[in-house]
């Protein structure tokens, strides 16, 4: 079995591994997740290796035989897909030591693994059949974590999230059957092969080809009117979901832009790509806004995730060779800083049993280790050059600076601007200010020795990927550059 | 020159601060926190010595470099390198900030002892330090921009440093979400350069600019690029409208507002300016633009100065005030006088706000109103002296260094005319006036208002008082250095990179690099009479006619009410920022979770309703099916008949 076989049935196997271990009780399928994470995300560093070690050249195929109705077995990566799939083990390890204290089901630990081997089959599928199906049964055990192990509101968020995303794949799929139809009616071959589907010329279908991908990918992300699903089921997750949802899961819709819609559209996407970056712009700025305004911590980092995902379209509309690779590298960036607000905002729940702003109060006191961790991050995701925000969102302005009109930018730029006003005071009012009435900052002990190991690891990467990003660049330049306009 | 060539002076000058602060968070932060500062006073030291071998290297003519040694990101065409950049202006403000940097650190090791942040404060205090060094000797805009906010974060930890306190939480808040409303600008002329220019390297973007306008053509984006950074550093370098933050900053402890105003902080907005001065030199009217906003926020400050009680916070606006000095120097064309007075300013004000600090340490309190000492002469007599030193310097009295910065300036204001010149002499007045009014309420006379918190105020311990001296002796002595200065800034200026020499003139390049030579003829200048009569009114307000400053409070509270609204201006801030949170609850809560989510939501249940409307028909009741069918086959033999 090849290794990109292996990179998604291995965590099938894995999910259905802990479940055989639940039956000889929780710790044991807990143990059983945490061998497995660890046996994965080692195999996600050997996928990457060949990227790294060439710069990002190489490439890995799979190609088994076809299947009925055109359909067939193709897997391929590059840097992108391998960035991407350590990206997803790496927080997948994260998730089940940052879930350890949980008393949970074997089920709860199954899932993310199976969460793991869906979206690694996302990225790596080159058969937009495959694609599809991967991409819909990254819903299954998404919509399990959130409905089971969720917080109060958690059957309403799991179906909301459901439903939603639901509605865009089917779009999606619509778009992809009209396109594989197309084909057929060009050529007269049948095939779901995205490398043989490029090229098609669509004719009058191209628009709603393309319109159909970019709402189906577009509530992944999500774009601006189509979001409210995510503050809901962002908030009502158990912490480790909201890690992966906002982590990995909302860069498939970026992904599946990179990967499907752009090149299978270029023209429709060159003469689009000033409205899309309208809307990431506004995007931006809106859900900037939007978190503004929130009380409850949790809900207002989710917020932040729209603003910050904005930032990632706004590069990849740009098609310039920078924006294109700090839109990328934004996504990997987004996953780490976004994912250490999670796990901390999800230590503060597990403590306090409590998210608001008004919960909490003077716990840089109690626990100045939390807060440090915290405050790194919050820096972070403000982009603080130094640190890897930074690096993604500046190279996304630059390029739609430089391929569209520098308003855009200007845009980007004030999104840049209302970050710190939203994040500062959060920070501010949960760690600096005293306790309020009612402030239940007296269970919050701080952070041990396994939570902290996970925040140093992250802290590390943001601080790496801010100061030295060329090489991370170069893993995934290659992936992007036949897309530059 | 290559990377391996750069000489191990300049590689210290980060390897030092980095390791301290290393050592300091991971191995005293934890063990014994109460000896964070000796590594980072050893850096200190180690910085200091190193920046003046650079500045000597620079000054002899053959230590000016500028090498790319790092690729920190690239993509397709576009790449971004970061490098040093040692010359002239970078060595001359470097030097005055590890000198004056360091001796603050050595008095900060007094002032903060026994705190319980101590390790905290030294740790953030040095990291603020080596940003300063960061941005001094950075040979790009992008890595100046990471320097640039470096050090609004530092200083955000720093003012708000006392987190128990809300003034500090809201102060800190403050200047830190107003530096990014300037940084705004920074960024925007940052991708606008990388757009128009393709280069983001301060050399490769002077030799292009300078090519086209030798081709006597001003790049259509130079003027709004100018524009963004002047806007950028009116919020770091406090001019106004974005000045008001600086003023609550003095939340934090006094070494940092020391630090901050005369080193680390507020001198980067004019570096900038400096080091763009290519760029903005090109644009005609965007010198004068400079020069304006430099001159009405310095009369403005310092007419607010004269009214503030709080004595930080007077010596806040006293650097505003002379901050637009320094714009005004730089606007008019002149960057070595820019920088002199940068350099004077950094003594005299680092020194002023150590003072301000020993009247707190001896009344116990972190701030200190001008109604609650008098008379403390004798009680403090060191800092006495060190602030009299200071204050003829700031007034710019002969023959302290202040006199010679701030005459040339004004001379200078005078013979470029206009209402500018008109500005200059005022501001000398003010100053003065300002200067003398706070050291009379607060050394001299018995006033009855005066409501003294301490009978028996103490002078502060050798570490506090040891490099205030130091300080002192710079804002006396400084002046003399000029016409080596002069010497220094042109050396790394115009022999730096090949190329730049043969293009001053086209750049239009300040054609007075050199001060100009001043004699004592110079002391009965306009500058130093209006000093002298700021002074005298000082006097006379203050000595003679003693309850001057409470009489009027009380008889016009309006007024006073106005000055504490700086004019009406704090006023007008403040509704700016509730109006943008305003804003953003409306967008957050009414319109995205209560109208748009609503709607969505209403229309999925309206969904429900309408398949549960629907379920009645398919409830799986024999009867209902057999009426359907019946129902469809008389459909279907209705269209088959017809």
């Amino acid at each position: 079995m090849s290794l990109l076989t292996a990179m998604w049935t291995f965590p099938l196997a894995a999910a259905a591994f802990c479940l055989a271990a639940g039956r000889f009780g929780r710790s044991t399928a807990r143990a059983a997740a945490l061998a497995v994470s660890i046996v994965y995300f080692a195999l996600s560093l050997w996928l990457l290796r060949p990227f790294v070690a060439s710069a990002g050249q190489a490439v890995l195929v799979v190609s088994g035989r076809p299947l009925a109705f055109g359909v067939s077995y193709l897997l391929s990566a590059d840097g992108l897909s391998a960035a991407l799939i350590a990206l997803t083990a790496f927080l997948n390890l994260l998730c089940v030591l940052a879930s350890w204290k949980l008393d949970v089901s074997a089920g709860y630990w199954a899932a993310f693994q199976a969460l793991a081997a869906a979206l690694a089959g996302v990225f790596l599928a080159r058969d937009l059949f495959f694609f599809y199906v991967f991409w819909e049964a990254t819903l299954i055990p998404m919509f399990f974590i959130v409905g089971i192990w969720g917080s109060d509101n958690r059957r309403h968020a799991a179906v909301k999230f459901f439903l939603f995303t639901f509605a865009g794949s089917i779009l999606m799929l619509l778009a992809l059957i009209a396109a594989v139809v197309a084909h057929h009616g060009l050529t007269g071959v049948w095939t779901w092969d995205l490398k043989a589907l490029l090229g098609t010329e669509f004719g009058a279908a191209a628009p709603w080809i393309f319109l159909g991908l970019v709402v189906g990918f577009g509530v992944k992300i999500p774009i601006v009117p189509l979001h409210t699903w995510l503050p809901d089921a962002h908030t009502e997750a158990p912490a480790a979901g909201s890690v992966m949802l906002a982590g990995v899961m909302l860069k498939m819709g970026l992904y599946g832009l990179i990967r499907v819609a752009f090149p299978l559209l270029p023209g429709i996407t060159v003469a689009w790509a000033p409205y899309m970056a309208l809307v990431a712009g506004v995007g931006t700025v809106y859900g900037a806004l939007c978190a503004m305004a929130q009380t409850d911590l949790k809900r207002l980092i989710a917020y932040s995730s729209i603003a910050h995902l904005g930032f990632c379209l706004l590069g990849l509309v740009s098609l310039t060779a920078v924006g294109l690779a700090g839109g990328s590298l934004q996504m990997i960036n987004h996953g780490i800083t976004t994912g250490a607000l999670f796990f901390l905002v999800g230590f503060l729940y597990e403590r306090g049993h409590k998210r608001g702003l008004s919960d909490f109060g003077g716990l840089v006191k109690r626990a100045p280790v939390f807060s440090f961790f915290f405050g790194f991050a919050v820096f972070a995701s403000i982009g603080l050059p130094g640190l890897n925000g930074f690096v993604g969102e500046f190279m996304c302005l630059s390029g739609i600076a430089i391929s569209q009109a520098p308003i855009y930018a200007v845009v980007g730029c004030v999104g840049v601007t209302l970050a710190a006003a939203y994040l500062l005071p959060a920070y501010q009012s949960v760690f600096w200010a005293p306790e309020g009435p009612g402030s239940v900052s007296d269970h919050v002990d701080d952070l041990d020795a396994r939570e902290k190991g996970i925040l140093w690891t992250l802290c590390a990467l943001m601080l790496w990927i801010g100061l030295a990003p060329h090489a991370w660049l170069q893993v995934l330049e290659p992936s992007i550059r036949g897309l530059v306009k | 020159m290559t990377a391996a060539q750069i000489p191990m002076t300049a590689w210290l000058l980060f390897i030092a601060p980095v390791t301290a602060i290393l050592i300091g968070f991971f191995v005293l932060r934890p063990l014994k926190p109460e000896w964070t500062h000796w590594p980072i006073l050893i850096s200190c030291a180690i910085v200091t010595l190193c920046a003046f071998s650079l500045t000597a290297r620079v000054y002899s003519g053959r230590g000016s470099f500028d090498v790319n040694f790092w690729r920190w990101a690239a993509a397709g065409d576009w790449a971004i390198d970061f490098g040093l950049r040692i010359d002239g202006p970078g060595t001359a403000v470097l030097s005055m900030v590890a000198l004056v940097g360091s001796l603050i650190h050595v008095y900060a090791a007094g002032y903060m002892e026994g705190d319980p942040g101590f390790s905290r404060f030294f740790l953030v205090f040095h990291l603020f330090f080596l940003a300063m060094i960061g941005l001094l000797t950075a040979n790009n805009y992008v890595q100046l921009y990471l320097f640039w906010e470096m050090v609004g974060v530092a200083s955000y930890l720093l003012i708000g440093f006392w987190l128990h306190k809300e003034s500090a939480r809201k102060a800190a808040l403050k200047a830190f979400l107003t530096n990014r409303v300037g940084d705004f600008g920074f960024l925007l002329a940052l991708l606008l350069i990388l757009v128009n220019f393709h280069v983001a390297h301060f050399h490769l973007l002077y030799v292009v600019i300078g090519s086209q306008l030798a081709h006597g053509q001003i790049p259509s984006s130079l003027p709004l690029i100018g524009l963004l950074l002047i806007w950028a550093a009116c919020a770091k370098s406090a001019q106004f409208p974005l000045y008001f933050w600086l003023p609550d900053a003095m939340e934090g402890p006094t070494p940092t507002s020391a630090l901050m105003h005369a080193a680390t902080m507020v001198t980067a907005g004019v570096f900038l300016l400096i080091r763009s001065w290519p760029l903005i030199a090109a644009v005609p009217y965007l010198p004068h633009l400079i020069a304006g906003i430099g001159a009405f926020t310095a009369v403005f400050a310092a007419l607010l100065a004269a009214t503030k009680r709080d004595l930080k916070r007077i010596l806040a606006y006293s650097t505003v005030s002379h901050l637009g000095l320094m714009m005004l120097a730089l606007g008019m064309g002149d960057i070595t006088l820019a920088i002199f007075h940068l350099i004077v300013h950094g003594f005299f004000k680092a020194a002023l706000f150590l003072c301000a600090g020993n009247i707190g340490h001896a009344v116990h309190k972190p701030t200190v109103d001008v109604d609650e000492v008098g008379g403390w002469a004798k009680a403090l007599p060191a800092t006495y002296v060190v602030f009299w030193i200071c204050a003829l310097s700031l007034a710019g009295i002969w023959p302290m260094a202040g006199f010679y910065s701030k005459d040339a300036i004004i001379d200078f204001a005078r013979e470029g005319g206009g209402w500018i010149a008109w500005a200059a002499p005022l501001i000398s007045f003010g100053s003065a006036f300002y200067i003398f009014r706070m050291l009379l309420l607060t050394f001299h006379g018995d006033r009855p208002e005066q409501n003294r918190l301490q009978k028996h105020p103490h002078e502060a311990g050798p570490m506090m008082v040891v490099p205030i001296a130091f300080l002192a002796v710079g804002a006396a002595l400084v002046g003399w250095i000029a016409p080596a200065l002069s010497r220094l800034v042109a050396t790394g200026w115009i022999g730096l990179p090949v190329g730049l020499a043969g293009m001053t003139g086209v750049l239009n390049l300040p054609g007075n690099v050199s001060l100009p030579a001043l004699s004592v003829r110079d002391m009965f200048s306009l500058g130093g009479g209006m000093a002298a009569l700021g002074a005298a009114s000082a006097y006379y307000l203050t000595m003679i006619d003693a309850g001057f400053d409470w009489r009027w409070r009380k008889a016009k509270p309006g007024t006073d009410a106005a000055f504490d609204a700086d004019l009406g201006w704090k006023t007008l801030v403040a509704a700016f920022a509730s109006g943008v949170a305003a804003f953003a609850r409306v967008t957050g809560r009414v319109f995205d979770k209560g109208v748009w989510d609503g709607l969505i939501e209403s229309g999925a249940e309206a969904f429900y309703d309408v398949s549960d409307g629907l379920a009645t028909f398919a409830q799986g009741r024999l009867n209902d099916a057999l009426w359907w069918m019946a129902a469809g086959a008389l459909l279907i033999l209705g269209m088959a008949i017809r």
